[in-house]
Parts: C-alpha cells; sequence; structure tokens
C-alpha cells in the first residue's frame, strides 16, 4: 500500500519546551494509523504541523511523496481539531457551506452532500437550526460532518472520541471502518489505547515529543511475545503483584492481565495461583497496548524499530 | 484569494443579517441629526419663552426693552433665512424674552431687588414666576466701570446674559451720544455694525462665502469618518475573540492561511461599514436635496458650501483611517481571551487613536496650522486630520501625497506585524502575552 503522508523528523519548539523532537512516521492509504500517547506528548503539535497550523522548526512533511512546506495540500485533508468550535450564529447548513467553501468547493456541488450527511447523522430537521440550539453531541455530529463533508483524501480526527457518550461513541468507531473501507485514509490521535486497539491498523507511539513504538497493531504486539497471562479468577488477587515472574501486573476485581519477566515459565505462575484463589481462566496472550504503553513508556525512552 | 473571499463574504453576510445593524443603519443618521440640531434649537430657542424683570436704575432704558411683537414691523423671511444660514446676528430683543420692565430711578434698587430675586425661586407653573432678574445700577449712565448683574437659579444661561447686556450697552451708547450732541436720528447709523463675510479663496481665485456651512459639514463628515472606523474596528477585535472563544479558529487556520483569515474579516467588515456608510450619505444626500430646494428659495448657492471633491477624499481617508485602525484592534483580539480582557487593553489605545477626535475644532479653525499640517502628515492620525483640511482648505497636493503614502505604509507596516502576532495569537489561550514576547512572536512567525 502506497504512503500518502510522511513525516520526516519533524521538530517544534515553544520557547523552552521541546514539543516535537524529531519524529518520524508515514502513513499508508487505506489504513487507520493511530498517533497514541499521553496529554502533552506532542501528539496534537505534531497534527498542528501536518495540518499546516504550524510550520515545522526542522523536518519535513511530504504529501504524496513530494515535499511540501507547510499546508500546501489542506484542500486535501479533513482535520477534527480537539478543540471543537463552530460559528454559534450560524444556521447548521451555512457554517457546513462555510466549511466546505472555505475547503475550496463550490457551494452547489456541496449542498446534495449535506443533506445526505444530515440524513445519516439524524440530523435533517436541525438543517435550518442555529448551531447554538443543537445539543453538545449534535454540534460535535456537525462539526465531524464538516471535517467530511469535502471528500478529503486524509482524515485527520484529534481525540475523536473525548466528549462523546458511549452510543456515539460506537457509532463513530462504526463510521471510520466503514470510511476506511471506502479507501480512504485516517490519522487518529488518542490517549486511549483500549479505543485505538479498536480501531488502528499501525500505531505511533509517541512520548515526551518522540516516537517510541510503531508499527501495526500485530507487529507491535506479536515483537512482545506471548508473555503475558490472562487470569481470571475468584478470591483476593492481590497476591499476584509480589509473585517471581511477574514483571507487572493489573489488577482488577476477578480478572488480571500479568506480564512475565523475560523467561518466565507461565506455568509455575499457575501454579502459584492454584493455593490462594480459585482459577477460572488462564490464557496465554499477546498484551494489551495499554500493557504495551506501560512497558514502553515506564521503562525506556529510546525509539524502538519494530518495522523490519 | 477565492478562500480569502468565503472568508469575506461570511463575514459581511452575517454582519449584514443582523438586526442590530439593521436599525442601526437606519436610525443612526437621526440620532445624529437629533444630536448636532437639538443642542442648536436649544439654544437659539433658550429652551422656551424667558420671563425676565429688568430693574433699571436709570429709568432712561425702557424702550430698549419693549417686546418685539408690539414693535416689529413684518421682516422678509427670505432675508431672515440667509441670516440664520449665515450667521448675521441678531441686534433686537428675542421674542422668547418676556420683559418686565422696572423703572427703579431714584427708589432703593437694592432693596427693590430682593423682592423680585424671591420670585426665581417660584415654582415653575407659579403665574409670578420669573426665570431671570437684570439689574442696572443707577450709575450705569456714567460710570464706565459699572457692572449690570443678571441674577437666575443657574449662572451658565450666558446666551441670555449676553443678549441683556448687548442691547443694554446699545441704549447706553444712544442715550450718552445724544447727550453729547449728536442728533437721535443719526446715532442709530452711526453706530450700526459691519457684518463679516467668510471668503474661502481657491487657488484658482475662485471665491466662496458660508464658512460657518463649511464647518459644520466638515464637522460632519470628519465624524462620519471616524466613528465608523472605530465601530468597524471594534467589531473586528470582537469578532476574533469570539472565534477564540468558540474554538473555531483552529478549524479555520487548518484550511485558510491566517493572512487569507486576517484580510478577508478586514475586508469582509470593510464592506459592511462602506454599506452602512453609503445609506447614511444617501439618507444625506436625501435630506440635503430637501435642504438645497429650500435654500434655492432663499437664494444659497449649495455648491459653496460643499466640493463634490470632498466626497471622493471621503472615501480615501476613510478607506486609509478604517485600515490603519483595524490592524490595531486585530492585534487586541488575537492577544487577548475575552472581550472583556480586550475591551481594557485597547481603551488607552484608543484614546490616543482619537486624538484628531478631540482636536477636530481647532484643526477644522486653522487648517493650516502647523500642528495641524503636522498631525495630517503623521501616521495613524493622518487620514482624519488630512480629510478635514482638504474639506476645509485646499492643502497643498504634495501634504496630500505624502499624508497618502505615509498612511499606506503603515498599513503595511500593520498589517503586516498584525499577520505575524494574528498567526501565533489566534491560537494561544491563556495568559495575554507580555510585550517581550509579543516581539519574539514577531520575530519566529
Amino acid at each position: 500500500m502506497a504512503e500518502i503522508l510522511a513525516v520526516r523528523d519533524v521538530r517544534k519548539t515553544f520557547g523552552d519546551v521541546r514539543a516535537v523532537d524529531g519524529v518520524s512516521f508515514t502513513v499508508r492509504r487505506g489504513t487507520i494509523t493511530g498517533l497514541l500517547g499521553r496529554n502533552g506528548a506532542g501528539k496534537t503539535t505534531t497534527i498542528r504541523m501536518i495540518t499546516g497550523i504550524f510550520l515545522p522548526d526542522s523536518g519535513d512533511i511530504q504529501w504524496l511523496g513530494d515535499k511540501v512546506g507547510g499546508g500546501g495540500y489542506r484542500d486535501h485533508i479533513g482535520y477534527l481539531p480537539e478543540e471543537r468550535g463552530l460559528y454559534k450564529q450560524m444556521k447548521v447548513v451555512e457554517m457546513l457551506l462555510f466549511l466546505a467553501e472555505i475547503k475550496g468547493r463550490r457551494g452547489s456541488d456541496i449542498r446534495p452532500r449535506i443533506d445526505r450527511w444530515l440524513e445519516r447523522f439524524e440530523l435533517t430537521d436541525k438543517r435550518d437550526a442555529k448551531v447554538e440550539e443543537l445539543s453538545k453531541g449534535n454540534q460535535q455530529k456537525v462539526q465531524l460532518i464538516g471535517t467530511l463533508l469535502h471528500d478529503p483524501d486524509l482524515i485527520i480526527l484529534d481525540e475523536p472520541q473525548s466528549g462523546l457518550d458511549p452510543v456515539n461513541m460506537v457509532i463513530v468507531r462504526q463510521l471510520l471502518h466503514d470510511l476506511r473501507n471506502e479507501g480512504k485514509t485516517i490519522l487518529l490521535s488518542t490517549h486511549m489505547m483500549a479505543e485505538a486497539e479498536k480501531m488502528a491498523d499501525e500505531i505511533v507511539l509517541i512520548h515526551s515529543g518522540q516516537v517510541v513504538l510503531k508499527g501495526t497493531l500485530d507487529e507491535v504486539r506479536g515483537s512482545f511475545g506471548k508473555n503475558t497471562v490472562h487470569l481470571e479468577f475468584d478470591g483476593d488477587g492481590a497476591f499476584l503483584r509480589e509473585l517471581p515472574n511477574v514483571a507487572r501486573a493489573s489488577i482488577l476485581n476477578s480478572s488480571a492481565e500479568l506480564s512475565l519477566t523475560e523467561g518466565a515459565d507461565p506455568q509455575r505462575v499457575l501454579e502459584a495461583c492454584m493455593p490462594r484463589v480459585r482459577v477460572r481462566r488462564f490464557e496465554l496472550a499477546t498484551p494489551s497496548l495499554e500493557q504495551i504503553f506501560i512497558a514502553k513508556v515506564g521503562t525506556e525512552t529510546l525509539s524502538h524499530e519494530v518495522t523490519q | 484569494m477565492n478562500k480569502m473571499f468565503v472568508v469575506m463574504k461570511r463575514e459581511y453576510l452575517q454582519a449584514v443579517r443582523k438586526k442590530v445593524f439593521i436599525i442601526m443603519t437606519l436610525l443612526f443618521p437621526f440620532l445624529m441629526a437629533g444630536l448636532m440640531i437639538l443642542p442648536g434649537l436649544m439654544m437659539a430657542k433658550g429652551m422656551g419663552k424667558k420671563r425676565i424683570a429688568v430693574l433699571d436704575g436709570t429709568g432712561q432704558l425702557q424702550q430698549a426693552f419693549i417686546n418685539r411683537e408690539e414693535t416689529e414691523e413684518a421682516v422678509d423671511p427670505k432675508q431672515e433665512a440667509r441670516k440664520a444660514i449665515e450667521g448675521g446676528g441678531r441686534r433686537r430683543l428675542p421674542s422668547q424674552f418676556t420683559i418686565e420692565y422696572v423703572n427703579e430711578a431714584g427708589k432703593d434698587i437694592d432693596k427693590d431687588s430682593a423682592a423680585y430675586m424671591q420670585r426665581l425661586t417660584r415654582d415653575k407653573e407659579a403665574p409670578d414666576k420669573l426665570e431671570g432678574v437684570f439689574v442696572i445700577p443707577a450709575k450705569a449712565m456714567d460710570d464706565t466701570k459699572t457692572t449690570l448683574s443678571y441674577y437666575s437659579r443657574a449662572a451658565t444661561d450666558f446666551i441670555t446674559q449676553e443678549r441683556l447686556g448687548r442691547i443694554t450697552n446699545r441704549e447706553l451708547q444712544r442715550i450718552r451720544l445724544a447727550a453729547n450732541g449728536v442728533q437721535p436720528d443719526l446715532v442709530e447709523n452711526l453706530l450700526q455694525d459691519l457684518s463679516v463675510d467668510a471668503v474661502q479663496l481657491s487657488r484658482t481665485g475662485e471665491k466662496k462665502t458660508g464658512g460657518e456651512l463649511n464647518f459644520i459639514v466638515a464637522f460632519i463628515l470628519g465624524a462620519l469618518l471616524i466613528i465608523p472606523s472605530f465601530i468597524y474596528g471594534q467589531e473586528t477585535m470582537r469578532g476574533i475573540v469570539q472565534e477564540k472563544t468558540d474554538r473555531v479558529v483552529e478549524v479555520l487556520v487548518s484550511s485558510v492561511t491566517p493572512m487569507e483569515l486576517l484580510s478577508g474579516k478586514i475586508l469582509g467588515i470593510a464592506a459592511v461599514g462602506l454599506t452602512q456608510i453609503t445609506v447614511w450619505l444617501t439618507m444625506m444626500g436625501l435630506a440635503g436635496a430637501y435642504g438645497a430646494a429650500v435654500a434655492t428659495m432663499a437664494d444659497i448657492n449649495l455648491r459653496q458650501f460643499v466640493r463634490p471633491s470632498v466626497f471622493a477624499y471621503f472615501a480615501l481617508f476613510f478607506l486609509l483611517a478604517y485600515l490603519t485602525y483595524v490592524c490595531v484592534y486585530a492585534i487586541a483580539g488575537a492577544i487577548c481571551n475575552s472581550d472583556k480582557e480586550a475591551q481594557q487593553f485597547i481603551a488607552p489605545i484608543m484614546m490616543l487613536m482619537m486624538a484628531p477626535w478631540f482636536l477636530m475644532m481647532p484643526i477644522i479653525m486653522n487648517p493650516d496650522a502647523p500642528f495641524a499640517v503636522a498631525f495630517s502628515l503623521a501616521p495613524v492620525f493622518g487620514p482624519i486630520t488630512m480629510f478635514v483640511r482638504t474639506s476645509v482648505t485646499e492643502p497643498p497636493l504634495w501634504h496630500i501625497l505624502v499624508s497618502v503614502a505615509v498612511s499606506i505604509a503603515t498599513i503595511v507596516a500593520f498589517a503586516w506585524v498584525t499577520a505575524k502576532i494574528f498567526r501565533i495569537g489566534i491560537l494561544s489561550y491563556g495568559k495575554r502575552p507580555t510585550l517581550p514576547e509579543l516581539m519574539k512572536w514577531i520575530r519566529v512567525a
């Protein structure tokens, strides 16, 4: 699959803060790429450089193999910023028309698309309402339509899940998969690993302005080996953290995910569990993104190439 | 350019569709007219009839205080209109005075006046209520150091006071001259003041009179030039702050460059301002046409007050003034996070920029004085001052050219700085930047 976007060693400093410190990654056509990291890791700054809002201090961004300084290809991008915002006084249809027009589309071409999208999001009756009259959830939907309306090749979503209720979260997740299946390319940022796991084909993990891990989800997980134990049990699991072969453990009420130390035998762990709790499930698995994230960010900060 | 037009179109349509805009556009001329005409009317009419007691210690001045209605022969209304417009003064007792003349010759004027002064404090509806008591001491006829006194509840009615003084003095002069052997029927002619006509001489030798109206026209057009610049500058600032608080700005700058956004905004709002001014000028034109009809009847040539070139200068200097001020407002909008903060930030700067407005009177009266010339050639103050000068006199062409060039250079410099600050400022929430930080923004952006 062809690269649609390549970020090459970009850096951005604000005062004394190195927000982005030599980030490189590529986004391939027809995939969903997840840009992961904690709040303040440099995700939004990276995205703002891709969208041309900031110019990188150094490094460059390539669109379909051509170097572009800032946002020379902006019309091909649909961008949903983390800071959502619409003109509150405008009617929904006018707002959407404006958003498409500043992406270089003609009003007459866009109007039928507006109606189709409003229908898809069940907002047809809100067409002529003012934005400020809409509920927050509906405003989010309008903004999402505004991101997609001009039929962009690359859709960039900064924390698309933030502020959504569980139902809308599922709707958005489904929508992104549909778009990907239609051949669109999506770059999304999130700090919620579980969400990224459900959506992303490829991940780029950023920490302190640097890429610490990248690759397809399978590659990333595979490189960590099957050294993770998923455990379900009845009883008090507090002791699990103290076991000699366990490096890290996240323990919930009656289940746990254990990361084993290098070369540890899972069989020993099972033996240690059996006298203390009643084991209902014991499974060797690849680690979750959450565990990988903690492992990478908690222990080392050097870039770790997984891709071949 | 195309995207700038999209931004401009949005700004324009959103603004002109607002009810506030429509109401303001239609009502403002009436408000203005009211504000300009009403005080004048009130002054002229003295807020209605005034009942004044004149206590004459000399006992010889009764003739001067006989009420006009009783003595006046019919006056020519055409002549009256001319005088009113061209500032010819009245010498007779104004008709709104009702005079209660008291001959105090040989009486104790101090004691008697106390009773009249009592009546000043009566209720407005009381039949014997007095608005003023004018005391002429007995020695007024001979002693040139005598002071006349005008008593009223407010000591600020200087117009009434001035008129009574003038009437008294004229009568005293007449009597003194007559006493020194001048024939009474010659006195009026000998004392006649000559009126002064203000004649403006153009470079081509063309003469025109009517300075007073010219003054008013310059003042109105000056106000019409400066007020919208400030109103719409303010509007631009609020728009930018609003985009920040509504968080729209990030979507915008991911689609258009800050320069396209800034120029689209500024030009869109400029178009709103021009629309409004066009409406106002049309309304003024209609009123003017009516006025012209009246003026023609009174044999007044309106062309002598307003040269058509004034309107060309108006359009030119309005744009220069607007673009200068709006950049300053745009910077304020870009670096502040709320309307309130922006207002506080802009207030002192605005006071400074309004300097030509406060100096309008002296500039109109002395359009070629060094300070007026300096202001008209200075950046920021130039457009408004130069416009006022062109409308009341004919400044040398090089003054106009230098002023326009300085203004354009100022606008380019301001726009450059504004674009730099705008680029960073619109995305920075939180604390307002300090001056050193601003300088850094200008350098790095």
